[in-house]
């Protein structure tokens, strides 16, 4: 296990190499001349120089590429252009957010979509087709409501006709009840489309299961359907649920963009909302670096996840 | 559906076959029909939008802010006295032209170099699967906006940054599909038979491996309209005043108690779209692989 573990780790390397380099490459094949771009049309030519210089970019492109990598290696991310702020601390600043965001959302949505799965499985292996339907076809309705525009339903729900429920407004992380209230929204929206996703695949999965000998040898000893359904069938079902939780993670990143630029919340995706309107390339550059580690984070750790569970996979 | 059988497959079986589109459709699953059944009536709108009686869908007529839906404007009017059933269909078209091409050029993308990777062996395999990896190590939507970003939001770019997004997905399954058909008897026969590779690709691995890539093209389509409509949405993709379904919605924002029926009606038509999509996809699915049960 901790060979396989180290393996996959090494694996990873090649992948954020490449990662950095393309992420290096963003602001290097911007049209034209990249400082001009970045200022606007307007700029002077000696802001433009100067900008220029700043960025590194009169530079040879191998050494640009050097000292990229030197000072993301320092966790340098150079400044923002637009405020002169480091973008580290904006980073740091706005990570805890999109973190806490994605997590609550992703565990919400799991607690609710694998029983829902669950039963819907059970009830088509029972013939109750109905019921199955119903739950197929409310998932896959989950699965494809586009975020936002069902953010602006809840915002228009909540917030507006009754009042509940604020969309906008400081976070304070001090005050619980404020903290729960203020990401209520903003976490059902991502959760819904979670549970979609999730609720499917468990379902296609434990049917699969259901049919199984072991199943069937459970419920011929007198076993309770229950534990069959949530001890036998659910656990030998799990991987391909797990796996595509890893995947659909990428969606709950890119949904907190989304989200977060609806209901007004200082995260990744605002950050990176800005920093694209206001042609602010270190802040992008930065921001989509965390967020592709996060991603390939939450990968190593599904297929670490996956190995642990299930002893058939070869090491 | 009352059982399901014991050894069900898992995923896309390699074995089914190429067939001709009629039978996917007339076969007992009913869902892709379904499907077709809304998507149709929204691509016929679409094609035939600038030939019908309407408003155009960049009409400015201030008399008529902010109306309600009535007969003469069935989905109500904006700010501007725009029509929005008009401004609908004309965002259906750039929906659609979005989603097909984006899907049609991450599917062409995916056969292609799926197939290589799959069949020509170590070194080119190696290459093709860690750029497909490096791509995959992004969550979509933030590469779609970061190619965006840097090449500007006309519609070839974002239809090209989605291709990038979809394609490398495209590429894995295209490589599974081959490699399982590569060991298959019928191959090496072929072999035997001193065919060339080109011919074993076209006549064998091809029609094997389109059925089940168009199953998943049509998911593609879904999330491609899905990702243009956020990308026009945070308002960058799309630029009004031309509409798209993503800045129709953030155009009604300001007037979500006053005047819901501009975000709503694209909403709708945006999530029912992409649901009809999915159908179509899971018919073919199941027809192909009648054991994956309905």
């Amino acid at each position: 296990m901790l060979m396989y573990s180290l393996r996959r780790g090494v694996q990873t390397i090649p992948v954020v190499l490449g990662v950095v380099t393309l992420v290096f490459c963003m602001m290097r094949f911007l049209p034209g001349d990249p400082a001009a771009f970045m200022l606007g049309e307007g700029a002077k030519q000696e802001t433009i120089d100067a900008a220029r210089a700043d960025l590194g970019l009169d530079l040879p492109l191998s050494t640009q590429y050097v000292n990229f990598v030197k000072e993301l290696a320092r966790f340098d991310l150079g400044q923002s252009i637009l405020n002169r702020n480091e973008v580290t601390q904006l980073i740091g600043n706005a990570l805890p957010t999109t973190l806490f965001l994605g997590a609550t959302s992703l565990i919400l949505g799991f607690s609710i979509a694998v029983p829902l799965g669950t039963l819907a499985a059970y009830f088509g292996s029972k013939g109750k087709t109905w019921m199955d339907q119903t739950c197929t076809v409310g998932a896959l309705v989950m699965d494809v409501i586009p975020g936002f525009w069902l953010a602006l339903v809840l915002m228009l729900l909540f917030t507006l006709q009754l009042g509940w429920l604020p969309a906008t407004g400081p976070v304070e992380w001090g005050d619980p009840v404020a903290i729960l209230k203020r990401f209520a929204l903003p976490v059902s929206v991502l959760t819904f489309g979670q549970i979609g996703v999730i609720a499917r695949v468990t379902r296609a999965s434990v049917l699969e299961v259901l049919g199984d000998d072991f199943v069937r040898t459970a419920r011929s000893m007198g076993t309770p359907e229950l534990t069959v359904l949530f001890r036998h069938a659910l656990r030998n079902a799990a991987l391909p649920v797990i796996t595509v939780a890893g995947l659909s993670f990428g969606r709950l990143l890119g949904g907190t963009v989304i989200v977060e630029s609806i209901f007004a919340l200082p995260g990744m995706g605002t950050v990176i909302v800005n920093s694209i309107l206001g042609r602010d390339y270190p802040v992008i550059q930065g921001v989509v670096l965390v967020y592709a580690t996060i991603f390939i984070l939450v990968n190593l750790a599904t297929d670490l996840a996956y190995t642990k569970l299930d002893p058939r996979v070869s090491l | 559906m009352t059982s399901v059988p014991a050894s069900a497959p898992r995923g896309y079986s390699p074995s089914a076959t190429f067939s001709m589109p009629r039978r996917w459709l007339k076969a007992r699953n009913k869902k892709n029909l379904f499907g077709l059944l809304i998507l149709m009536p929204v691509v016929v709108l679409a094609l035939v939008g600038p030939y019908l009686p309407i408003p155009g869908p960049l009409d400015v007529a201030p008399i008529d802010s902010l109306q309600g839906p009535s007969i003469s404007h069935p989905f109500g009017t904006d700010k501007l006295g725009r029509d929005i059933f008009s401004r609908v269909i004309a965002g259906a078209r750039v929906s659609l032209l979005i989603g097909f091409s984006a899907a049609g050029l991450a599917l062409t993308v995916g056969i292609v170099l799926g197939t290589v990777a799959g069949f020509m062996g170590k070194a080119v395999d190696g290459i093709v699967m860690t750029v497909v990896d490096i791509i995959l190590s992004f969550p979509s939507l933030l590469l779609v906006l970061c190619i965006v970003a840097v090449f500007g939001n006309g519609l070839p770019q974002i239809v090209m940054a989605i291709a990038v997004a979809d394609a490398p997905r495209a590429v894995r399954l295209q490589r599974a599909l081959a490699l399982g058909l590569k060991s298959r008897s019928y191959i090496d026969a072929s072999r035997m038979a001193s065919a060339p590779t080109w011919y074993i690709i076209a006549r064998h691995i091809f029609p094997n491996t389109v059925a089940p890539m168009l199953v998943v093209a049509s998911i593609y389509a879904a999330n491609a309209i899905l990702i243009e409509a956020s990308l026009s949405f945070l308002n960058l993709g799309i630029v009004p005043p031309d509409p798209s379904w993503g800045n129709i919605i953030a155009d009604g924002r300001p007037y979500l108690q006053t005047a819901p029926w501009i975000s709503t009606f694209p909403g709708m038509l945006l999530a029912l779209v992409a649901i009809a999509l999915h159908l179509f996809s899971d018919g073919i699915r199941q027809n192909l692989d009648p054991r994956l049960g309905v």
